[in-house]
C-alpha cells in the first residue's frame, strides 16, 4: 500500500493542519528522512532544541510524533506522509532506529512488520524510555500480590455486580412510571426523563444501558413526530429486555447472555478478547464499505468503520464493524480506514449471537484502494431483510445491520428517498441527511449495493450503477 | 397477542399511559406475581414493532427523463473539482472558468457530484448541460413544466420552451442570421410571454433593428409593462420611426455645443453636469443618464455624424465616457476605439459608474471590447484589484490572447501591492482568465510564488487542461 493525498486529506483533522504541514514540505525543515522495512520516519526542527521525531507505517497509515499537538494526526506527521505521497523529496534507506523500534513494539495490533521484526531479531531487551520511567514494571512477579489483586478484582466484579442489579431495579420503578403516564407524554419531556435515569445507571455502573438511553432523545428527534411515540415504546421496549435478560444470564444460551453483558455496560477490553481463544476469528480479506462517524455527550467520537468480507466462507459472518472512540478535541472525524480500502487480516469477534463488532488481531496487508466492484451476492433486498429478521430473533436489541442487494432502485416521494426492491413491496425509507446526496440515484433504474438498517432508517453505504459508483459522503 | 390486538388494545394504552387506559392484563401472565405485566407488554409489544415492515408510500414521484448528450467529465477530474469548488477561501473566479469550460466542451459534472458542488450548479446550472439544470431548478415551483435543452439543440420547434437566457441567446443569433424570421418567430408566441420575457426578448431587436421591425415595436405601445413599452420606443426613436426619446431631451439639456477653431469652424461639445452631482458620483450620474440614449438619436439631434460626434466631445472626459458606454451597449467597437484614443481610463469610468453588464456580446466581441478597454494602458497596467476583478465578472470570459500576453509580459502578479501580492485570490483569477496557449507561460510565474499559495489556481490549471485532454482524446 502507498500513502496517497486523498488519504492524507481524510485522515487530516481539519484544513488548518494540512495548511501547516504544506509549510514543512521544504526537505530543509527535515534534518533526517529515512525509510525502511514499510515504515518512513523522520525529525523535523521545530520550535524546541530538539527535533521532533515523526514515524509513519505506510501499511496502515499508523503513526507517531513527539510533538505536545492535541491534533492527530499532527503537522508534523501530515507533512511526512505527504512528502512521501508525492515522491518529491528522497527517503534514504536505513535500518530502524531504536525510537522507531520501540514505537513499533507498543503499537496495537501487529503488522506485518512487526512479525517479520519480531521473527527475525534474537530476543533481546529494549532500551525504552517509558521502562526507565517505571522501574517497577520490569520486577518479578509476586504470587501473592498476583492473589492479593485477584482478589480486589473479584470484589469489585461482585460490588459492581449488585449496584447494577440496584440500578435495575430503580429503572424498572423508572420504566413503569413512564408506562403509567404515556408515551406521548415521555416523548414530550424525553430529554429530561433520560437524563435522571442515564445520571443513575451511570452511578450504579451499567454504562451501556446509560448510553443507550442518553442516546435515546436525539435518536426520536430525528423521527418525524407522529412516529416517535411508537419508536419510543420501541426502544424502551428493548431496554426492559436488555433488563430481564441481564437478570436472567444464567438461563440463556452462552452468547446471549455475553450480549446481555455488554449491552448492560460489561464491556470487554481488547486484550481480554485477543487473549480468549475461544472467540470467533477469520482470517480474509475486507474491503471497507462505509465509515460512519459520530460525536456523542461524553466528548468522544464513535467511529464505525464497516468491512465486508471478500473471500467465500460460508459459516463465517459476511461483515464485520470495527469500533473506534476518539475524542473531539483531536478534530480527526475518521479512523485509518477509507472507503474502498482492502485489507488483509485475521479479526476476533466480540461474543455474541450476531457477530458483527471484532477488532483485528493480525494485519497481514495494509490498505489498499481497491476499484472493483464489491463481490455481492446475487440477492434482493428482500432477501436481506429477511436475513436482518432472523438476527433480530436471535438478538431483540439488535442494533445497526447491514443488508446487501441488487436489482433495487431509489424512488421518491416528497422529499424522502426509499431504497426499494424492485420487485417485491419492500421499500426502506433512506437517512434523512441523503436526502441531497442520494437524489441522483432516483434516476437510475437499477442499483446493487450495500447499506445499514437501523431499524427506522437505511443509511446507502455504496452502490454499483450503470453511472458509476456511488459513495456515501 | 396479535397484530389485531397489539394495535387496537395494546398500543393505545401505552401511548395514552396505563394510568389513564389499564392494560389488557388477560393477555399476558407475568412470573413475577406482584407486577402488574406493564413492562412485558411494552417489551412485548415494542419487538412486535421491531418485526411489523413499513409500508411503502402510495405512489413515488415519476422522475424526468432528461436527454444530456453531454460528455460527463473524466473520472479522475471528479475529485479535484469537487476540491476546487468548494474549497472555503476560493472565489468565484475559478469556478466561472471552470463552467465556461464545461459549456465550452461540452462536458458535463458527474450526475454524482452535483449535490456536492451545488452552489456551483445553481449559479452555472445554463453552462452545464440538462441534467445540472434540472438539478438547479428542482426545488422551484414551476420545475415541472420545465424542459431542458441543451443550447445547441434548441431550435424553433422547441425554442419556447428553453429556458429564458438560452431563449434570447437563440433569438439573438437568429437576429443575425435573419433578423425578419426572427421577428416571425417571436410574434408568434408573444402573446403568451411574460413581461421579464417580453423586455429580455424584445433587448435581442437591438440586433439587425431596421424599419421593417417598426411595425411589431409600434405595436407595443400598449404592452402592459412600462420597460417594455420605453424599450421599443427607443428602437422606434432609432430607427427615425418614433417620438422624440424623453431620456434624449434629458441628456440634450446638460450639453453644452459652441464653435471652435481657427482656421477651419468645429463643432464642440461639453457635458455640464448638475451642481448637485459630486465627482465621486459623476461616472454613475453619466452611465444613468445616457443608458438610454443611442448613437444615432445625439448625432441626430446636433445634425452630425457619428464620428464628427466624437470629434466635437474633444477631450471632454465625461462626455466622452457617456459615449463610451453608447457605443458598448450598442456594440460599436469602431467608434469605442476612436472614445478611448481621448479617454484611455475610460475601463475605470464604467466601473466607477456602476456599468454591470455587456448584454449579449458574443465571445469574440466580448474580446474585442476588452482589448479596446485595457490596451491604453498597456505601459502601465492597473493593479487595482476590483479593476480586473470586474472585467472577468463583466465579460465571463477568460482574456484574449493579446490582454494576456500584456499582462504575462509586465508580469502584473509581481507588481500588485505588497500586502496583496501571492494572495490567493490575485492568483485564482489571474488563472480564471489565462487562455490555454498562455497556460505554461503563467505556470512559469506561478512558480515563483510559496506552493501554499498557489494551491488554487494550479488546481484550476490542471483541472482546465484536463477537461480539454478528455475531450480532445474522445
Amino acid at each position: 500500500m502507498s500513502l496517497t493525498l486523498e488519504r492524507i486529506e481524510a485522515l487530516a483533522p481539519d484544513q488548518a493542519s494540512l495548511g501547516a504541514a504544506r509549510k514543512l514540505l521544504k526537505p530543509s525543515s527535515w534534518p533526517t528522512l529515512a525509510e525502511g522495512e514499510g515504515l518512513v520516519w523522520g525529525e523535523c526542527q521545530g520550535s524546541g532544541a530538539t527535533p521532533y521525531r515523526v514515524v509513519v507505517n505506510e501499511a496502515d497509515a499508523g503513526y507517531k510524533c513527539t510533538c505536545p499537538s492535541r491534533k492527530f494526526p499532527c503537522k508534523h506527521t501530515l507533512a511526512l506522509m505527504w512528502m512521501r505521497a508525492e515522491k518529491t523529496t528522497a527517503f534514504t534507506p536505513a535500518t530502524l532506529p531504536e525510537w522507531v523500534k520501540d514505537w513499533l513494539s507498543r503499537r496495537r495490533g501487529k503488522s506485518t512488520t512487526a512479525i517479520k521484526d519480531e521473527d527475525d531479531e534474537q530476543p533481546k531487551p529494549k532500551p525504552s524510555i517509558r521502562l526507565t520511567e517505571i522501574p517497577e514494571a520490569a520486577e518479578k512477579h509476586d504470587p501473592k500480590a498476583e492473589q492479593r489483586a485477584a482478589a480486589a478484582r473479584e470484589r469489585n466484579r461482585v460490588e459492581r455486580e449488585a449496584a447494577v442489579l440496584a440500578g435495575l431495579d430503580d429503572l424498572d420503578t423508572w420504566l413503569s412510571d413512564q408506562v403509567q403516564h404515556g408515551m406521548a407524554t415521555f416523548v414530550a419531556q424525553t430529554a429530561q426523563a433520560c437524563r435522571t435515569i442515564a445520571q443513575r445507571l451511570v452511578d450504579a455502573k451499567a454504562s451501556g444501558l446509560a448510553g443507550r438511553l442518553d442516546a435515546l432523545p436525539t435518536r426520536l428527534f430525528t423521527l418525524p413526530g407522529p412516529a416517535r411515540p411508537t419508536a419510543a415504546i420501541r426502544e424502551l421496549g428493548q431496554v426492559h429486555l436488555i433488563s430481564q435478560a441481564y437478570r436472567r444470564t444464567s438461563e440463556l444460551p452462552e452468547l446471549l447472555a455475553a450480549d446481555a453483558g455488554q449491552a448492560v455496560g460489561w464491556s470487554v477490553t481488547r486484550e481480554a478478547l485477543l487473549s480468549d481463544s475461544k472467540v470467533l476469528r477469520v482470517d480474509a480479506k475486507w474491503r471497507v464499505f462505509a465509515v460512519l462517524s459520530e460525536a456523542q455527550p461524553d466528548r468522544l467520537r464513535r467511529v464505525e468503520t464497516w468491512l465486508w468480507r471478500e473471500n467465500d466462507g460460508d459459516n463465517e459472518p459476511q461483515c464485520a464493524v470495527l469500533i473506534d472512540f476518539i475524542p473531539i478535541a483531536t478534530g480527526a472525524a475518521t479512523g485509518g480506514y477509507l472507503v474502498g480500502d482492502q485489507i488483509e487480516a485475521e479479526l476476533a469477534f466480540y461474543r455474541s449471537t450476531v457477530p458483527l463488532r471484532a477488532q483485528i488481531t493480525t494485519l497481514k496487508r495494509g490498505a489498499e484502494q481497491n476499484s472493483e466492484p464489491l463481490a455481492l451476492p446475487r440477492e434482493r433486498l428482500s432477501v436481506s431483510y429477511a436475513k436482518y429478521e432472523h438476527a433480530l430473533a436471535q438478538l431483540p436489541w439488535l442494533g445497526t445491520f447491514p443488508l446487501s442487494f441488487r436489482w433495487a432502485s431509489v424512488r421518491r416521494n416528497g422529499e424522502q428517498l426509499y431504497i426499494c426492491d424492485n420487485e417485491s413491496q419492500l421499500s426502506l425509507p433512506l437517512h434523512s441527511s441523503q436526502t441531497n446526496h442520494a437524489l441522483p440515484l432516483a434516476s437510475i433504474d437499477r442499483i446493487d449495493g450495500i447499506g445499514l438498517w437501523n431499524a427506522y432508517e437505511f443509511t446507502l453505504a455504496w452502490a454499483e450503477t450503470p453511472l458509476g459508483r456511488w459513495l456515501r459522503s | 397477542m396479535n397484530s389485531n390486538t397489539l394495535h387496537a388494545k395494546v398500543l393505545p394504552a401505552l401511548l395514552g399511559g396505563t394510568s389513564r387506559h389499564p392494560l389488557p392484563g388477560e393477555l399476558i401472565h407475568s412470573s413475577n406475581r406482584s407486577s402488574d405485566c406493564s413492562l412485558e407488554m411494552l417489551s412485548l409489544a415494542g419487538q412486535a414493532l421491531r418485526f411489523e415492515r413499513l409500508s411503502p408510500p402510495g405512489s413515488f414521484i415519476v422522475e424526468p427523463e432528461i436527454k444530456d448528450d453531454r460528455k460527463i467529465v473524466a473520472e479522475h477530474l471528479r475529485r479535484p473539482l469537487i476540491r476546487l469548488l468548494t474549497a472555503k477561501n476560493a472565489t468565484e473566479h475559478p469556478a466561472r472558468a471552470v463552467a465556461r469550460a464545461f459549456d465550452r466542451l461540452r462536458l458535463r459534472p458527474h450526475p454524482f457530484d452535483l449535490p456536492l458542488i451545488d452552489t456551483f450548479v445553481r449559479s452555472n446550472a445554463e453552462k452545464l448541460g440538462p441534467t445540472a439544470q434540472h438539478w438547479a431548478d428542482r426545488q422551484k415551483a414551476d420545475a415541472g413544466t420545465q424542459s431542458y435543452f441543451d443550447p445547441e439543440l434548441v431550435d424553433e420547434s422547441n425554442w419556447t420552451q428553453a429556458t429564458l437566457s438560452r431563449r434570447a441567446a437563440y433569438l439573438e443569433q437568429r437576429r443575425r442570421d435573419d433578423a425578419d424570421s426572427a421577428r416571425t418567430l417571436v410574434e408568434a408566441t408573444w402573446a403568451q410571454e411574460e413581461a421579464e420575457a417580453r423586455f429580455r426578448l424584445l433587448q435581442a431587436f437591438q440586433t439587425g433593428l431596421t424599419m421593417a421591425d417598426q411595425p411589431f415595436l409600434a405595436a407595443q405601445d400598449k404592452d402592459r409593462a412600462p420597460r417594455v413599452r420605453a424599450l421599443a420606443a427607443r428602437f422606434l426613436s432609432r430607427i427615425g420611426a418614433g417620438t422624440e426619446n424623453p431620456a434624449l431631451a434629458a441628456c440634450l439639456e446638460r450639453i453644452k455645443q459652441s464653435q471652435g477653431g481657427l482656421l477651419r469652424k468645429r463643432n464642440a461639445l461639453q457635458l455640464e453636469l448638475p451642481a448637485n452631482v459630486k465627482d465621486q458620483t459623476a461616472s454613475r450620474w453619466i452611465l444613468q443618464s445616457f443608458a438610454e440614449v443611442s448613437f444615432v438619436e445625439l448625432a441626430g439631434a446636433f445634425k452630425i455624424t457619428e464620428t464628427e460626434l466624437i470629434e466635437a466631445a474633444g477631450k471632454d472626459q465625461p462626455l466622452l465616457l457617456a459615449l463610451a458606454l453608447i457605443a458598448t451597449n450598442e456594440r460599436r467597437f469602431d467608434l469605442l476605439e476612436l472614445l478611448v484614443a481621448n479617454l484611455p481610463n475610460a475601463w475605470e469610468g464604467l466601473l466607477e459608474g456602476g456599468f454591470d453588464t455587456v448584454g449579449a456580446m458574443t465571445e469574440s466581441e466580448r474580446h474585442r471590447w476588452q482589448e479596446i478597454i485595457v490596451h491604453p494602458y498597456r505601459k502601465d497596467l492597473p493593479t487595482t484589484w476590483f479593476l480586473w476583478d470586474w472585467l472577468h465578472r463583466i465579460t465571463d470570459t477568460e482574456a484574449s490572447a493579446s490582454v494576456m500576453s500584456m499582462l504575462l509580459n509586465a508580469r502584473l502578479l509581481m507588481k500588485v501591492p505588497e500586502q496583496e501580492r501571492g494572495s490567493p485570490h490575485w492568483l485564482a483569477m489571474m488563472a480564471a482568465i489565462c487562455p490555454a496557449s498562455q497556460r505554461k507561460e503563467l505556470r512559469d510565474q506561478l512558480a515563483e510564488f510559496d506552493q501554499a499559495q498557489t494551491v488554487i489556481p494550479v488546481a484550476l490549471l490542471d483541472i482546465l487542461d484536463g477537461m480539454e485532454n478528455n475531450r480532445t482524446h474522445d
